[in-house]
């Protein structure tokens, strides 16, 4: 296992995690395609820490793993409060060229 | 030499302000509307300690430098932040009796977040800041849950999670690119690059840079602008509009220039590629918009444009003229939407026909709204002018022509549709002759606005000189 080959394996999981956001349709799914993104980035900053060594990387993932936390928390909330309002959580991103 | 504590005085202040809401707020012998004009009123402290206090300094290890940059952007902040709450109070009093204190403790941590982003110096912090200053936005967003007519039931919350889920995804994008660069640099402070960046650096400062520009409602990740504008409470959009793009610009300087500074060429074609992309989008989609928040969204991600191009630049000249144009932008777009939002309240829309014949209706909420709507579309000698035009001459001035030549152009798409709306102020038979009443607080934060539009177009040489001050200073501190 190289540090190559770590990198590659968290841009696929990113890829994956993009593929989904702009497929899905349904909030929830969405919601676990950020996740996947957002672990994508935690995965990076473990290769580096496990390969490179030093404190940089492993700290920076404690923060990062927080601010998901506290993101993820507010986006489930989010995702209630749509289910109530409307018994359905779909959810059009692209809907731009609305008037 | 100041102290840590010193240094942050006005951030903890603002932070603290938030707590004493809370607890004043269960505590339960305040009533809503007290509260916000207690929050307006520390804000304004706030402001006015800025210039007395002297909290210049640098935080040990160089993690965070205050100086006049940073309070450049805090005035920017606590004025846009004070104006919005004004703005803001009857409508909470009116519409969500029950959760105010919320609203206004909210809005306060993200004030936190945004004052200590412009000098934060570490990768670590500038994130932090960052999200401090986001998440409570998502929330603010989805605010009117239960608000609206009929058919907008669904449009308060899905303003909120369109607005988280590109927030969230724009800040795992930013996250992956910082993996990136500091797994390759070793270290998390942002000026930490090597002479020779690797490629993986390099897409990790692409990655970086795209997603900051999210907070600026930048394209590519401009798409929750037109929805969240139109599903969030109006008083918010007034300050989602203004507050965090000046916090992004700031997140976005303090990588570029001080971090990166050595590798200009790198990041200043992805700069000018977003800044041509902003401008043209923005403005051809605000073209057909009937309704007056998705207009003014759209026209928002094409001002973003404008200040991008002073950012690409590079230059003194160009950051300072960046930092003028957002100080202007504040005072400008906040007072378009809250007069449209006094508007709306009073004819029960906010389409642009729902405007028509306000002027007749109460002559001076159509004549602020003309003289917003003009500073906006840039004609000469309002406000909106002199941001343009100086924008325009410092990145022609750093190479930009291509860059300004279609500013110029889509500046002039951009008049017909701010004139559009100002038509049908002015000229359209309205269906109703009834004067808006504006309630107090509203009435204060417009007055401000347009006092500020005004004054600052007819001698915009303070804010000027305050901006080069403030630019040379980061310049120099880097």
């Amino acid at each position: 296992m190289t540090l190559a080959s770590c990198l590659i394996l968290s841009a696929a999981v990113l890829c994956v995690g993009i593929y989904g956001l702009l497929t899905r349709k349904q909030a929830v799914a969405m919601l676990l395609s950020i996740e996947l993104m957002a672990n994508s980035a935690n995965m990076v900053f473990a290769s580096y820490g496990h390969f490179r060594g030093g404190p940089s990387a492993q700290v920076f993932v404690l923060f990062a793993l927080a601010i998901t936390v506290a993101e993820v928390a507010v986006g489930l909330a989010l995702v209630m409060l749509l289910y109530r309002r409307h018994g359905d959580t779909a959810l059009d991103l692209a809907s731009e060229a609305r008037q | 030499m100041n102290t840590w504590l010193q240094v942050l005085t006005l951030d903890l202040a603002v932070a603290a302000g938030a707590a004493v809401v809370l607890i004043l707020d269960a505590i339960g012998t305040v009533s809503g509307r007290a509260l916000g004009w207690l929050t307006a009123g520390l804000l304004a402290a706030v402001l006015g300690a800025s210039f007395v206090v002297d909290v210049s300094g640098t935080v040990p290890h160089g993690v965070y430098v205050s100086g006049d940059w940073v309070l450049f952007f805090k005035r920017v902040f606590l004025i846009a932040g004070m104006l919005a709450v004004l703005g803001s109070i009857d409508w909470l009093a009116e519409r969500t009796p029950r959760r105010q204190a919320e609203y206004y403790a909210l809005t306060l941590f993200s004030l936190t977040g945004m004052m200590v982003v412009p000098g934060a110096r570490d990768w670590v912090l500038l994130l932090v800041a960052f999200e401090l200053m986001g998440i409570p936005l998502y929330v603010l967003a989805a605010w009117a849950k239960t608000d609206g007519q009929p058919q907008d039931e669904k449009l308060g919350p899905e303003a909120g999670l369109k607005l988280f889920v590109t927030g969230a995804a724009s800040s795992a994008f930013t996250i992956f690119g910082l993996g990136l660069v500091i797994g390759e640099t070793g270290s998390t402070a942002i000026s930490a690059l090597p002479a020779q960046p690797t490629q993986l650096t390099f897409v990790g400062m692409l990655m970086v840079i795209a997603g900051l520009g999210f907070k600026l409602g930048a394209v590519p990740f401009h798409m929750w602008v037109p929805d969240t504008y139109q599903g969030a409470p109006t008083p918010f959009v007034a300050f989602l509009s203004v507050a965090p793009k000046a916090g992004g610009l700031a997140a976005l300087s303090v990588v570029t220039l001080t971090g990166w500074s050595a590798h200009q060429g790198l990041w200043a074609t992805a700069i000018a590629v977003i800044a041509a992309a902003s401008m043209l989008v923005g403005n051809l989609f605000a073209l057909p918009q009937t309704d007056v928040r998705r207009l003014l969204g759209f026209s928002g991600v094409a001002q973003i444009g404008y200040v991008l191009i002073a950012l690409g630049a590079g230059s003194q000249e160009g950051v300072a003229m960046a930092l003028f144009f957002i100080a202007t932008y504040v005072f400008t777009n906040l007072g378009a939407f809250l007069v449209v939002h006094a508007a709306a309240q009073a004819s029960g829309g906010h389409e642009t026909v729902k405007l028509a014949g306000l002027s007749r209706r109460t002559p001076w909420l159509g004549a602020s709204l003309l003289v917003f709507l003009l500073s906006l579309a840039g004609i000469p000698f309002v406000l909106g002018f002199w941001a343009k035009l100086f924008v325009f001459v410092a990145a022609w001035r750093a190479g930009l022509s291509g860059l300004v030549v279609l500013g110029v152009v889509v500046a002039v798409l951009g008049l017909f549709y701010y004139l559009t709306v100002a038509r049908s102020t002015f000229m359209a038979e309205g269906h109703t002759a009834e004067p808006v009443r504006a309630p107090m607080g509203l009435k204060v934060s417009i007055a401000v606005c347009l006092a500020a539009v005004v004054g600052l177009g007819l001698w915009p040489r303070p804010l000027v000189d305050e901006a080069n001050k403030a630019a040379s200073s980061f310049l120099q501190k880097r």
